[in-house]
């Protein structure tokens, strides 16, 4: 599932273009867009309103088409597949997380993360046991038969979280995942992000139009009017989860499943 | 699967149990409908092949359906004598009918009184035996048989064996007003037997014919019961009869009856069953209605459906799911009530019959008092617990198709 021992990149786009029809009239959202995101890396995209970064995520995320160009996640040249086939990627490699968390409100904490499990027919035995395990580990065990309705909205984004992480995809695809919340539980999302990161290996892609969350990944891609205007690698900021740390108890770190991503020194790409 | 089917109708409640409704009552119609004019038709068969399907009735036309004619062909010992002779014919018992009353214990019970060769009861009669002493084999004039409702009155006391049965007739040839007087001695009681050639087992007296022949003081019978030998001849013998009397006799036969009064049952359950249809029809445009009002206010729900992975034809398949779930209750809910509402009806139809019976077939009736019972065949319950469930579905393939189609990201915008 994840690829290990390959060397291709969790998200390579290669000079994506969309074009939205609305009558007879063609808006382009994105014109020729590439950038590569690396294995086990927190990224973030940035980018005003309007600019296209949406239209990104709805592309990496397999839920739309590219009008040109390729896009490839974890490996698998997404133009290649059928409907079927793309709702089996999005089901084994990418997880989504909203900004307005997306929980199904009839069903429990537990039922909401058992649900992409129950797509590829996992047996119910397993699959509470998995989502159990996770809502744990986000510091939810004793909210497991809780409603969305009955959570705060920090724990509706953990749970939304557990949902996109139960299926051990290759990559979690967040659109502005605090973008709800209030400072201090923004920190802790962060926070739970960065562990599951690091403790798992997961590519962490963030939407944001948030500066100061974009400074805490890895890697920044800002996004203006259909093209990539800039893209920075950065250092690994440790001190951004010492400060969250202070506020949220560490998670229990699994023991490391894969290599962290390399980092090398800072650099600068400018693109144009 | 289906735990999410129930939640997602338990979420929508008031909406779930009108949609529900509508196929709860269209197929309790359809099956009340359906199980009592079966059963109304599976009495009706009963009670006539009680009689066997080897005995043809051979009345006077005239007495049949206009009670006071004159001038009508009297059957005498020279039909018996002709009928006997024959082809395929084993026997022809000729008998008396005369309605009665019998005093017992100070009160008055209705009775019929049938005079005929006693020895000949087994034979006219399938399967009917005495609860106490024996049918008796010789032509005794004192001798009497007595029919269980007769012999165990509602209130009263019951005629014991060898017991005294005081009976007034009425409509002896010659007795003028108020009827004869006749005393005759119980030798055996029957068994319970219900309705068979045209009259209620239960509410007769049979007497010897000999004793019958001296109080009609009269040559001329009611009429005559013809044995056949073998049940595929009788429509030939019929025919026979016919041939030679004209209009002058009516001939029944248990086929005729049986027959006609299954053509009427069968037409009455096919009006009433196209009634539940459409009533079962407009049941499924309400589901339909229903699923795709579900779809649309669930479109971001199917949005996250599709960004988790669930593929077109799971999600068709999940409400598809709920659609069924709809039938499999209304279907249950539908075969519960049907039972029930069956067993009113069954009053209703047992009533109308009556009249209908009396009308046709002198005394007794073929209907008889009692009520129509329902009848739930195997068939009946699988087709009630399948068809309701088989429509949902169907009703609901477009709309989960529609939602199966949706646009993911067009879905998860939508608020």
């Amino acid at each position: 599932m994840m690829n290990r021992g390959t060397n291709h990149p969790a998200v390579e786009v290669v000079n994506v273009t969309k074009t939205y029809r609305v009558g007879h009239t063609d808006y382009p959202a994105l014109r020729g867009v590439s950038f590569k995101i690396e294995k086990g890396e927190l990224a973030s995209i940035i980018g005003p309103s309007g600019s296209g970064k949406s239209t990104v995520l709805n592309l990496i995320g397999a839920l739309d088409p590219p009008t040109s160009g390729k896009i490839f996640v974890d490996g698998v040249n997404l133009r290649k597949l059928n409907e079927d086939q793309l709702a089996l990627l999005r089901n084994r490699k990418i997880g989504f997380v909203y900004q307005s968390f997306n929980l199904i409100q009839r069903l429990t904490s537990i039922e909401n993360v058992e649900m992409p499990l129950i797509a590829r027919g996992t047996p119910e035995k397993i699959r509470r046991i998995r989502a159990s395990h996770l809502l744990k580990m986000m510091g939810l065990g004793n909210k497991l038969n809780k409603k969305p309705t009955e959570l705060s909205g920090g724990e509706q984004q953990r749970v939304a979280i557990a949902r996109a992480l139960v299926a051990e995809p290759a990559i979690v695809i967040a659109d502005e995942p605090t973008g709800n919340l209030d400072s201090k539980t923004t920190m802790e999302i962060l926070n739970l992000v960065t562990q599951m990161n690091r403790a798992k290996g997961i590519t962490f892609v963030l939407v944001t139009h948030n500066m100061e969350v974009a400074e805490m990944t890895h890697r920044i891609i800002s996004i203006r009017d259909g093209l990539v205007e800039k893209e920075q690698v950065l250092h690994r900021l440790d001190s951004f989860t010492n400060e969250a740390k202070a506020i949220v108890p560490p998670i229990p770190v699994q023991p490391q499943t894969r290599e962290p991503a390399p980092y090398t020194s800072p650099v600068l790409i400018t693109h144009r | 699967m289906l735990k999410l089917a129930y939640k997602a109708l338990a979420d929508r409640k008031v909406r779930s149990v009108l949609t529900i409704l509508g196929i709860t009552i269209g197929s309790a119609i359809i099956l009340s409908l359906i199980a009592s004019s079966s059963g109304l038709s599976a009495g009706i068969t009963s009670n006539i092949q009680k009689t066997g399907a080897n005995i043809l009735t051979i009345r006077n036309s005239g007495g049949f359906f206009s009670a006071g004619a004159t001038n009508t062909y009297q059957l005498s010992q020279t039909d018996v004598s002709y009928l006997e002779g024959l082809a395929h014919v084993i026997d022809a018992y000729p008998y008396y009918s005369y309605s009665g009353s019998v005093v017992s214990g100070g009160s008055t019970l209705s009775t019929t009184v049938v005079g005929i060769n006693l020895a000949a009861l087994p034979v006219l009669y399938n399967g009917l035996t005495a609860a106490q002493g024996s049918i008796p084999l010789s032509g005794d004039v004192t001798a009497a048989v007595v029919g269980w409702d007769i012999a165990n009155p509602v209130s009263g006391t019951p005629i014991g064996l060898h017991q005294m049965v005081q009976m007034t007739v009425s409509g002896t040839g010659g007795a003028k007003t108020g009827g004869t007087p006749l005393s005759v001695l119980a030798n055996a009681i029957l068994k319970q037997y219900g309705t068979a050639l045209s009259s209620n087992v239960d509410d007769t007296v049979f007497i010897s014919f000999q004793a019958a022949a001296l109080l009609a003081k009269t040559a001329y019978f009611t009429g005559i019961y013809v044995v056949v030998d073998n049940t595929a001849d009788v429509t030939a013998v019929q025919n026979t009869i016919t041939a030679h009397y004209g209009s002058n006799v009516r001939v029944i036969s248990p086929g005729t009856v049986l027959s006609s009064l299954q053509s009427i049952t069968g037409q009455l359950t096919v009006f009433l069953g196209a009634i539940g249809a459409v009533s079962l029809f407009i049941a499924t445009v309400g589901i339909v209605n229903t699923m795709y009002v579900s779809v649309m206010e669930r479109t971001k729900e199917i949005g996250i459906f599709k960004a988790i992975g669930y593929r077109p034809r799971q999600i068709m398949a999940m409400f598809l799911t709920e659609a069924a779930l709809t039938g499999v209750i209304g279907g249950v809910a539908g075969l519960i009530l049907g039972y029930a509402l069956s067993f009113l009806m069954g009053g209703e139809l047992a009533g109308s019959t009556l009249s209908f019976g009396r009308g046709g077939f002198g005394h007794g009736g073929v209907g008889s008092a009692s009520a129509v019972v329902p009848v739930f065949s195997t068939e009946l319950i699988i087709f009630a617990l399948t068809f309701p469930v088989l429509l949902a579905t169907v009703a609901g393939l477009y709309p989960a198709w529609r939602g199966s189609r949706m646009n993911a990201v067009a879905a998860l915008k939508y608020e």
